[in-house]
């Protein structure tokens, strides 16, 4: 067993950085582009979260989440579709640090056996609990997909999670938590297949840190029968909260015909009638349209890469002023490209957007956007992109818009190793969090202890033979590669 | 079956007999490095006690105690009820499990009391934590092997079956409606009937049902088949998605043992009115190998 510390080249990393910001933004953007990166910053950690005790290990450890507690941030839960480590029957585990990332430990306390088939999860304050609250939504798959919304007090003790609110037939839920007056608000993005109406996009919102719950579709509009599966909210800390949908107006089993359509609520979701603050001015109907109509691939088979695509999509607001918000999709590009990301932003509450894509934002054949606004404004935009017969992971800053951006690429790692043991590859979501003066965030990777594949270093707990590039399993056996989460930090650009 | 099968450096149990006798073997085996090295008058009752922590057990090994009220994991509080051991030979443990002699291994006890500094036991536990060591919680505990670590240090390891555990299967046999012997001889895609389409709108966890016709050859639990009425329909979910993948998935042509729940559906095999039943867990199909095992778990549910 050993931990490898960090690989300290910044001088490789900028100029990895900065060759790399010419392929990437090169492919159909203004060069200037590249002359907009700069280098990446000092401090960057990048941690490989499987634990030394489990180095024998070969899953897929797809689909990555971070939640940070807000008033200790060096405690941290990270999540992943990593089974239960000994036992079919046992509890779907959690990763834990207690020491801002440095190290992390599994610990199975999901309320779903073995592993989930969908996690995210929030940490909050109201109530107080040094290392909780942790508020979860999970997906079990088992006879049925059933939807467990849960809680636990203190994240290192074994104790299960307690599930405060069940159902089934439910896709994607995505979790997001602020504590208010000393209570948790939580909000739950999900695809609610329930819906008679076939308005399925759905919010569960909970003011009372989980104990009840309230359902509510912010779908206005007819739909094809039912919405996308992202459903994505974002909590301000003066009670506003987003959400953004895809409203499927048609689909083919290959394509889906959608509006990108976010909503807004100015006191929290107390109201009786929350979420239809944002009107249309095209139909009047609660829900801006920020783009209508757009062709969104839909493959559940290997597409971009190895990896699926449909649903990626992502929206931040901005802590400090609410009436900054940014939102992220993908959808079908041109010339060729499978799958093309797009950043737009609205300045007045979400009323009117930008026209376009924001500068340096339309990237190709990319996927799992995550978006995130840091204290001082500066946005953070986490995304992989399938280039050169690998897949990249960059975190993207920037104060401006994005009109000047600093780049900075966390992993680059081959496409093509390992197979996939089944979708998704590398998950259908990422994340990414601002704490302080720091992003946070976990992606998914091939875990071939090889240094070039992580230009900002790299810190692996389970054992590992860097010069060999190998895996050992604590003894000196080699174990094969798979695909690991990752924890990565950085620190907001000034 | 005899103890002269215990597993030996060089010769990793009977691995040409099948699972079934490979347990019993292990069992056994276990049993003589730690269950009948017990008390010395060692009951039936204390034997079959033994029995179930080895099924039980996920990670058992022989260890010195090194220190109590104490912990060798950070993630860990120590308490009163966590002792520190160090590992003088692992007799059991899953593949992705690092864990060797020498290792220290934080244990949160049932009864602090039994375990003074530097007693040696035999281990019995389920896994707890997992960081850069291992915490376990213990499930039973006995008297370490009579040649001490010496002795131990040379057993093999041996890994916790990769495949469904007894206990798993026990599970599946008791909730499930009908355990039968049968040969696919159709596959075709499930078309949901548009009275159910709500219930299987498009997610990424969409299953892509499939159906297999099964000619039931017999029946090992559930209501028996009359001879020219020998099909049921079976639906299992092709995708590759998360939720499915482990979902056993069928050819025709396919034999074996179908452990089945019942779908609330029927549907027309050949003229008359054939039951459905889904087939959706790891270990609800399970190749002819597994008969005598399956067998003795029913009788002995």
């Amino acid at each position: 067993m050993r931990a490898l510390p960090g690989y300290p080249t910044r001088a490789l990393a900028l100029t990895v950085l900065v060759v790399t910001a010419g392929t990437v933004f090169g492919r159909g953007q203004s060069p200037t582009a590249v002359r907009a990166g700069v280098a990446a910053p000092a401090h960057a950690k990048v941690v490989d979260l499987i634990p030394a005790s489990l180095s024998g290990e070969i899953n897929q450890d797809s689909e990555p989440f971070l939640a940070v507690q807000v008033a200790n941030p060096q405690v941290m839960v990270a999540s992943a579709f990593t089974p239960n480590p000994i036992s079919g029957t046992g509890n779907a585990p959690v990763y834990v640090s207690e020491d801002a990332g440095n190290t992390w430990v599994l610990n199975a306390i999901t309320p779903v056996q073995r592993m989930t088939c969908d996690i995210t999860h929030a940490m909050s304050i109201g109530e107080n609990h040094p290392r909780g609250d942790l508020h979860a939504g999970t997906l079990a798959c088992a006879a049925s997909i059933t939807l467990d919304e849960s809680e636990s007090d203190d994240v290192s003790s074994s104790a299960v999670m307690r599930v405060q609110s069940s159902r089934t037939n439910v896709d994607q839920p995505f979790v997001r938590a602020l504590a208010f007056s000393n209570v948790d608000h939580i909000y739950i993005g999900l695809n609610d297949l329930g819906q008679s109406s076939g308005r399925t996009a759905t919010v569960d919102v909970s003011l009372d840190g989980g104990a009840s719950y309230k359902s509510y579709s912010i779908e206005s509009r007819k739909t094809m029968g039912q919405d996308g599966p992202s459903v994505r909210p974002a909590v301000a800390p003066d009670n506003t909260v987003y959400a953004a949908f895809f409203g499927w107006r048609k689909f083919n089993g290959s394509m889906a015909t959608s509006d990108v359509v976010v909503v807004r609520d100015d006191t929290g979701a107390t109201g009786s009638h929350p979420f239809q603050a944002l009107k249309d001015p095209s139909d009047k109907l609660p829900g801006r349209l920020v783009v209508k109509r757009v062709s969104i691939p839909w493959s559940n088979a290997p597409t971009l890469g190895q990896e699926r695509i449909g649903s990626t999509l992502s929206i931040a607001v901005d802590p400090n002023n609410s009436s900054t918000v940014y939102v992220g999709w993908a959808d079908r590009g041109s010339k060729g490209d499978i799958y093309t990301l797009h950043v737009r932003r609205s300045t007045d509450r979400g009323l009117t957007w930008s026209k376009s894509d924001l500068p340096h934002t339309t990237i190709s054949n990319a996927t799992n956007i995550a978006l995130a606004v840091a204290n001082n404004g500066t946005a953070g935009f986490l995304f992989q992109q399938l280039s050169g017969g690998r897949w990249v992971t960059h975190v993207v800053q920037s104060r401006d818009a994005f009109a000047t951006i600093q780049d900075t690429i966390h992993a680059t790692v081959p496409a093509d190793r390992p197979l996939g043991q089944f979708l998704p590859y590398l998950g259908d979501y990422d994340y990414l969090l601002a704490v302080g003066n720091e992003f946070r965030g976990v992606f998914c990777a091939n875990n071939t202890p090889d240094r070039a594949n992580f230009p900002q270093g790299v810190t692996y707990q389970r054992a590992a033979d860097f010069n060999t590039r190998t895996l050992t399993d604590g003894s000196g056996n080699p174990v094969a590669i798979s695909i690991d989460p990752f924890y990565f930090s950085i620190p907001v650009m000034p | 079956m005899n103890l002269t099968c215990t597993i030996q450096p060089g010769k990793r149990g009977c691995m040409g007999t099948s699972r079934f006798f490979l347990r019993g073997i292990l069992l056994l085996g276990l049993l003589a490095s730690g269950a009948s090295l017990l008390a010395r008058a060692a009951s039936p009752q204390a034997t079959n006690n033994q029995a179930a922590l080895v099924r039980q057990s996920s990670i058992t090994f022989v260890g010195t105690v090194s220190q109590v009220a104490a912990s060798a994991l950070a993630a860990v509080p120590k308490s009163p009820q966590t002792i520190v051991v160090r590992v003088d030979s692992v007799l059991k443990k899953p593949a992705a499990v690092s864990l060797k002699k020498g290792d220290t291994i934080t244990v949160e006890v049932k009864d602090p009391a039994a375990f003074p500094e530097g007693m040696q036991a035999t281990f019995y536990t389920e896994g707890w934590i997992f960081g850069s060591g291992v915490a376990v919680k213990e499930l039973g505990h006995s008297a370490p092997p009579s040649g001490g670590a010496a002795e131990t240090a040379e057993k093999p390891v041996e890994q916790a079956p990769s495949g469904i555990s007894d206990q798993d299967l026990q599970r599946l046999l008791a909730t499930c409606d009908y355990v039968v012997i049968g040969r696919v001889t159709d596959v075709h895609p499930w078309t949901v009937p548009k009275s159910a389409s709500p219930r299987y709108r498009t997610s990424e966890h969409s299953a892509n049902w499939q159906e297999a016709v099964l000619q039931v050859q017999s029946v090992l639990k559930g209501p028996k088949v009359k001879k020219n009425k020998n099909k049921v329909v079976v639906r299992f979910p092709l995708s590759r998605d998360v939720a499915w993948v482990s979902a056993p998935k069928f050819e025709p042509g396919q034999q074996g043992i179908f452990i089945l729940q019942k779908d609330v559906s029927g549907t027309s095999v050949g003229g008359y009115k054939a039951d459905v039943y889904t087939c959706l867990k790891p270990g609800d199909w399970l190749p002819m190998t597994e008969e005598p095992r399956v067998r003795l778990l029913l009788k002995n549910r």
